[in-house]
C-alpha cells in the first residue's frame, strides 16, 4: 500500500541493527484490538507507521507519546471496521491485561497511503533512514 | 429554488467518508450523496502475479477481514487451475473460516454495533463504544470478547500458519493438515465459543429487545427497505459461510434463482453514477431503477440479514432454533428493518461456533490428504465466499503460466453500496427537518443507518492512528453550505 507501508520498511532496516536483548520488531496489517493484542506482555512500544496530516512535509518524522494523540476516536467510530489503539489499549487495561506503560509512536508525514504500489513515494523513501534513527534513539 | 450542484468526483477524498445533504426550499432533504474512498490501483498491482500468490497478496486488502479475501482467493485459484480440492482440505479451510467469522462478528457487535444499542444512540460519543459496552455489561464480558478472539486467532494460526493472515492455501488445497492434539484444542476452544455466543444473544435479548425504545428504533420506517437479498446456502439451503450457490430472493421473499462462482456476471451488473468513484452492483436480471426499494428495482443486499433472508434455514441446531425465533418475532420472511442485522450477526455467530465444533469433530479433519496436485492447464477462475459483511467474489484470468492478466473483485461492501446510500438518504429526510438542529446524535443516527451494514471501507485504515473519519455537509436549495458536522477529521 505504498507509503502505508513506510513503517515496515524501517522495521525491515531495524533488524539490521544490533538491538539491546529483549527488544523485538515485529509487521504487523492492523490496529485497534488487534494490535493492543500483539503488544500484551510488553513493558514499552514503539510504534512506527505512516500518517497523513496535510500539515507537515512529506517525509519529515515526528515522534510523540500516543496520548498526545487527539483521542477525537473516544467513538466507536474511529473505524467502521474497528476500534481506534487507545480505546483499545483503555480496553486491555481495564480488564487487567498486562500493556506497555509507555507506547510511542515514530510517525512519517505521508503522501500515497491509499494507492497500491510495491514502493515508497520519493520523499517518504528519504524518510526510512531518519525513522530508524528516530526508534534506535528510543532505545 | 433549487440549483444544481455539481459534485465534482475528481475532488480526492483523503480517505474521509462524506455525506452530503441537500435541503430543499422548506428545509427537508432534498437528496443525500455517500462517498466512500477508493481502493486504487489493486487489480494493476497483481498483474503479472502468479496467481498462487493471490490468497497471500489479497489478504493485505483488509487488516480486519484478511480471512475472507484468503478464502475467495484460493477458491479462484483452485478454479483457475480447475482442480477439485480434497475434503479434508475443504473442511480445514472451513473450519478455519468459522473460526474467524467467531471473530469477526464478535468485534462489530461488542465494539462498533453493540454500543448503539447497548449504550444507546443519543449517549455522549465517550461512552458510546466498547468501554461503554464493558462499564454496562461487566468486566467479565469484555474478558470474553477478548478470549473469543484469542480462541479464533489461534485456530487461524494453526490452520492457517499465520494468526491474522493465514497462508497455506494453494491451488489444490493447503500446504499442512492438523494432528489429534491441535484438534482435540480446537474442539475445546469451539465449544467455549458456543457458549459465548449464546451468552451475546442473550445480551442483545435483555439489553435491545427488552427495550421497548431500541425495538421501535429497529422497527422504524427510517432504518426499513424492501430489496432483493442474496447469501450463500449449502445444497440444502442453509446458510453455508464458505460454499454453496448464491440463493437470490425478492423483495417478498420468493427465491428467483441461485448462482455459483462462474455464473455470477450473468447475475451481477455494476451501475456508474457521476457523483462516486465506485460502482454501485445491481442484480441484472431485474435491472437498474435507481436508488429505490421495491421488486422492479435490481437494488439487492448482502449481509447477515440478507443471508437469512436468502436461506431456508441454519445448517446447526441452536442456531436454527435462534434463526426461527427472528423471523416469528419480527413478523415473517423476509425481515427488512436494516438495523436487525445486528441480531442476525449474532446468530451467524452462534452458527460459525457450532460449525466450528461440528468441523473440529469430523473424523477427516485430522486426514493426510489435504492437497492435490493441479494438473490442468490454468486459465480463468471464479472464486465466492461469505465475507462477514457480504457475499465476497474474486474473479482472475491468467495466461498458460498462471500469471494473472486481469482481476475483478466485488468485496462485501461494495455489494451494498446502494441500500447503504439509501438507508443513509431515508434515515436523515426522517431525522432532518425544517429547523432541525444538528447534533452528533443525529449524525449518529444517520451513521446507524450504515453501521448497520458492518461497512469495510476501503481497508485502508492501517495508517496511524487507523481511522476514517467522516464528514456531513449540510447544503441548503441554493448549495450553500449551511452546517458542516466531522467526526476525526
Amino acid at each position: 500500500m505504498g507509503d502505508d507501508g513506510v513503517g515496515w520498511r524501517v522495521a525491515e532496516r531495524l533488524r539490521g541493527h544490533p538491538l539491546i536483548p529483549g527488544v523485538e520488531v515485529d509487521q504487523l496489517a492492523g490496529g485497534g484490538i488487534g494490535l493492543m493484542e500483539r503488544l500484551i506482555g510488553y513493558q514499552r512500544a514503539v510504534i512506527v507507521d505512516a500518517i497523513y496530516t496535510g500539515k507537515f512535509p512529506i517525509g519529515s518524522v515526528h515522534v510523540f507519546g500516543l496520548e498526545e494523540l487527539e483521542n477525537s476516536f473516544a467513538g466507536h467510530l474511529g473505524s467502521a471496521h474497528e476500534t481506534n489503539l487507545r480505546t483499545a489499549l483503555e480496553l486491555g487495561r481495564r480488564l487487567g491485561v498486562a500493556l506497555p506503560e509507555i507506547v510511542t509512536v515514530v510517525a512519517i508525514e505521508s503522501q500515497y497511503v491509499y494507492d497500491f504500489s510495491e514502493v515508497l513515494s520519493p520523499a517518504v523513501a528519504a524518510s526510512v533512514e531518519g525513522a530508524v534513527q528516530a526508534v534506535l534513539g528510543l532505545l | 429554488m433549487s440549483e444544481r450542484i455539481t459534485i465534482d468526483p475528481i475532488t480526492r477524498l483523503e480517505g474521509h467518508g462524506k455525506i452530503e445533504i441537500f435541503l430543499d426550499d422548506e428545509g427537508e432533504v432534498a437528496n443525500t450523496y455517500f462517498q466512500i474512498p477508493e481502493l486504487r490501483g489493486f487489480e494493476r498491482f497483481c498483474v503479472g502475479r502468479p496467481v498462487e500468490e493471490m490468497p497471500l497478496l489479497t489478504n493485505r486488502i483488509c487488516g480486519v477481514c484478511p480471512e475472507a479475501h484468503h478464502m475467495a482467493a484460493a477458491k479462484a485459484a483452485d478454479a483457475v487451475y480447475k482442480v477439485t480440492i480434497p475434503p479434508a482440505a475443504k473442511k480445514l479451510r472451513e473450519l478455519l473460516y468459522s473460526a474467524f467469522f467467531v471473530t469477526d462478528h464478535t468485534t462489530h457487535f461488542y465494539a462498533l454495533g453493540g454500543p448503539d444499542f447497548i449504550i444507546g444512540p443519543d449517549a455522549p460519543v465517550a461512552e458510546r463504544n466498547i468501554l461503554g459496552v464493558i462499564h454496562k455489561v461487566g468486566l467479565e464480558t469484555g474478558s470474553q470478547v477478548i478470549q473469543a478472539r484469542k480462541y479464533g486467532h489461534r485456530v487461524v494460526e494453526m490452520i492457517g500458519g499465520r494468526k491474522v493472515h493465514p497462508c497455506t492455501s494453494i491451488p489444490g488445497g493447503l500446504t499442512q493438515g492438523i494432528n489429534e492434539e491441535q484438534r482435540a484444542e480446537i474442539e475445546a476452544m469451539g465449544r467455549w465459543a458456543i457458549e459465548f455466543a449464546q451468552f451475546s444473544l442473550k445480551i442483545f435479548n435483555q439489553i435491545v429487545m427488552g427495550n421497548p425504545e431500541y425495538v421501535e428504533m429497529i422497527l422504524c420506517d427510517a432504518y426499513t427497505h424492501h430489496t432483493y437479498y442474496i447469501g450463500t446456502v449449502d445444497e440444502n439451503n442453509r446458510v453455508n459461510f464458505y460454499d454453496g450457490r448464491v440463493s437470490v430472493v425478492d423483495p417478498d421473499g420468493m427465491r428467483i434463482g441461485y448462482y455459483s462462482g462462474a455464473e455470477y456476471l450473468d447475475w451481477i451488473a455494476e451501475r456508474v453514477e457521476p457523483w462516486t468513484y465506485l460502482k454501485f452492483p445491481y442484480l441484472k436480471k431485474i435491472g437498474w431503477k435507481g436508488f429505490v426499494d421495491g421488486k422492479d428495482s435490481g437494488v439487492y443486499m448482502a449481509t447477515p440479514l440478507s443471508r437469512l433472508n436468502a436461506a431456508d434455514g441454519m445448517a446447526t441446531p441452536r442456531a436454527q432454533e435462534e434463526y426461527e425465533r427472528f423471523f416469528s418475532t419480527l413478523g415473517g420472511k423476509p425481515v427488512h428493518q436494516r438495523l436487525a442485522i445486528h441480531w442476525a450477526r449474532l446468530i451467524e455467530l452462534l452458527y460459525a461456533a457450532e460449525r466450528w465444533v461440528e468441523l473440529a469433530t469430523d473424523p477427516e479433519i485430522t486426514s493426510d490428504n489435504f492437497h492435490t496436485v493441479p494438473t490442468e492447464k490454468p486459465s480463468e477462475g471464479v472464486g465466492i465466499v461469505e465475507a462477514p459483511r457480504g457475499t465476497l467474489t474474486h474473479h482472475y484470468w491468467t495466461d498458460e503460466r498462471g500469471l494473472v492478466t486481469k482481476v475483478n473483485l466485488v468485496v462485501g461492501t461494495t455489494n451494498n453500496y446502494a441500500p447503504i446510500s439509501m438507508s443513509v438518504n431515508k434515515a436523515a429526510r426522517d431525522l432532518i427537518h425544517n429547523g432541525t438542529i444538528i447534533t452528533e446524535g443525529l449524525l449518529n443516527r444517520i451513521e446507524m443507518a450504515f453501521r448497520a451494514y458492518d461497512p469495510c471501507f476501503g481497508c485502508a485504515t492501517h495508517a496511524m492512528p487507523g481511522k476514517m473519519p467522516l464528514e456531513a455537509i449540510i447544503r441548503d436549495a441554493h448549495g450553500e453550505v449551511v452546517e458542516v458536522v466531522r467526526q476525526y477529521c
